[in-house]
């Protein structure tokens, strides 16, 4: 318990580490911010975001959240969450007025009683942008698809020295994560900190 | 521009100590307020954590100016690496709201290096 800790191992240095994941950009596939808030208003300022986990989405969330017009108001709703539907109803303002715009982080967490809930709650916002594994409770807004090319590409932004190293293994890993980016990214903080059989 | 430094030049600091320096200030638009905050954070694989021990506010600054600030530096915790996380110390200087910051990191701990609880 005396000696320096290394850079190299130190979990503030490590590129793979929580929080400089968080301030990746979403790679939108050609679709600029600009474009989804022009098919938001298309849809009725309604929408989901829609995807697997570890697409993207959340990331997403949080760049439109930043962007667009009015009050925010953003829910998250993990697995931890017992009961998300009050959870919701204890982070919406009251009454929900048209100066706010309402993003729901894991909507897929409402049933189907607490989702009425919801669109009945908010009716009077301005926006209400929700991410969901699967389409049709609003339409969608856009499609987060897993790919191995963005995959390479965060690789390279976190990690420009040992992205060559890794680049042959992205393929493997990403479809050993079933196309989960985050949980990709989280085995590579293991890797990068020795802790894991896949080394470079 | 946003300049901190410490009394001394130095970053480390023993806890019960104190924490002294000189925040400056040049700003290209008005400010609501200055703070100056010392604080810890976490870093590593999980999800990140924040502490705000002690802070010093500005309201309605001058857009150039400067404050010198003093911290009883806490008794915990001190600055260490795991397996898993860090825990770093900082001051920081931000022009509220929302504006430009400058950090400056601390080691907080008896000894001028972090912790090694590997």
């Amino acid at each position: 318990m005396s000696a320096r800790v290394t850079a190299r191992e130190r979990p503030a240095d490590n590129p793979f580490a929580s929080h400089r994941i968080e301030r990746l950009v979403y790679r939108a596939d050609g679709t600029s911010l600009v474009g989804l808030f022009e098919r938001l208003e298309e849809i009725g300022g309604r929408g989901v975001i829609v995807g697997p986990k570890g697409s993207g989405k959340s990331t997403l969330l949080e760049e439109l959240a930043s962007a667009l017009p009015g009050k925010q108001v953003v829910v998250q709703l993990d697995g931890s969450c017992p009961r998300p539907w009050q959870q919701t109803k204890h982070r919406l303002p009251t009454p929900v007025t048209a100066r706010h715009t309402v993003f729901i982080d894991g909507g897929e967490r409402l049933g189907v009683v607490a989702w009425k809930r919801l669109l009945r709650t908010t009716r009077a916002a301005a926006y209400l942008v929700a991410t969901m594994h699967r389409p049709g409770r609003l339409p969608t807004l856009i499609e987060c698809r897993p790919d191995l090319a963005v995959l390479s590409d965060l690789v390279s932004e976190l990690a420009p020295t040992e992205a060559q190293a890794l680049e042959p293994h992205l393929g493997q890993l990403f479809h050993r994560h079933g196309g989960n980016i985050r949980s990709c990214l989280r085995e590579l903080y293991d890797v990068y900190a020795g802790r894991s059989n896949f080394q470079f | 521009m946003l300049t901190l430094h410490t009394s001394g030049g130095g970053t480390w600091f023993k806890p019960g100590g104190l924490l002294e320096g000189r925040a400056t200030w040049h700003l290209d638009e008005d400010a609501e307020a200055i703070e100056i905050r010392l604080f810890w954070y976490t870093a590593g694989k999980g999800t990140q954590d924040v502490g705000i021990v002690r802070s010093i506010r500005v309201d309605m600054p001058e857009r150039s100016g400067h404050r010198d600030f003093s911290f009883l530096v806490p008794e915990g915790p001190y600055s260490f690496s795991g397996k898993l996380v860090t825990l770093a110390w900082a001051v920081e200087l931000i022009a509220l709201p929302g504006g430009e910051t400058e950090r400056l990191d601390l080691q907080i701990g008896p000894q001028p290096v972090e912790v090694d609880l590997r």
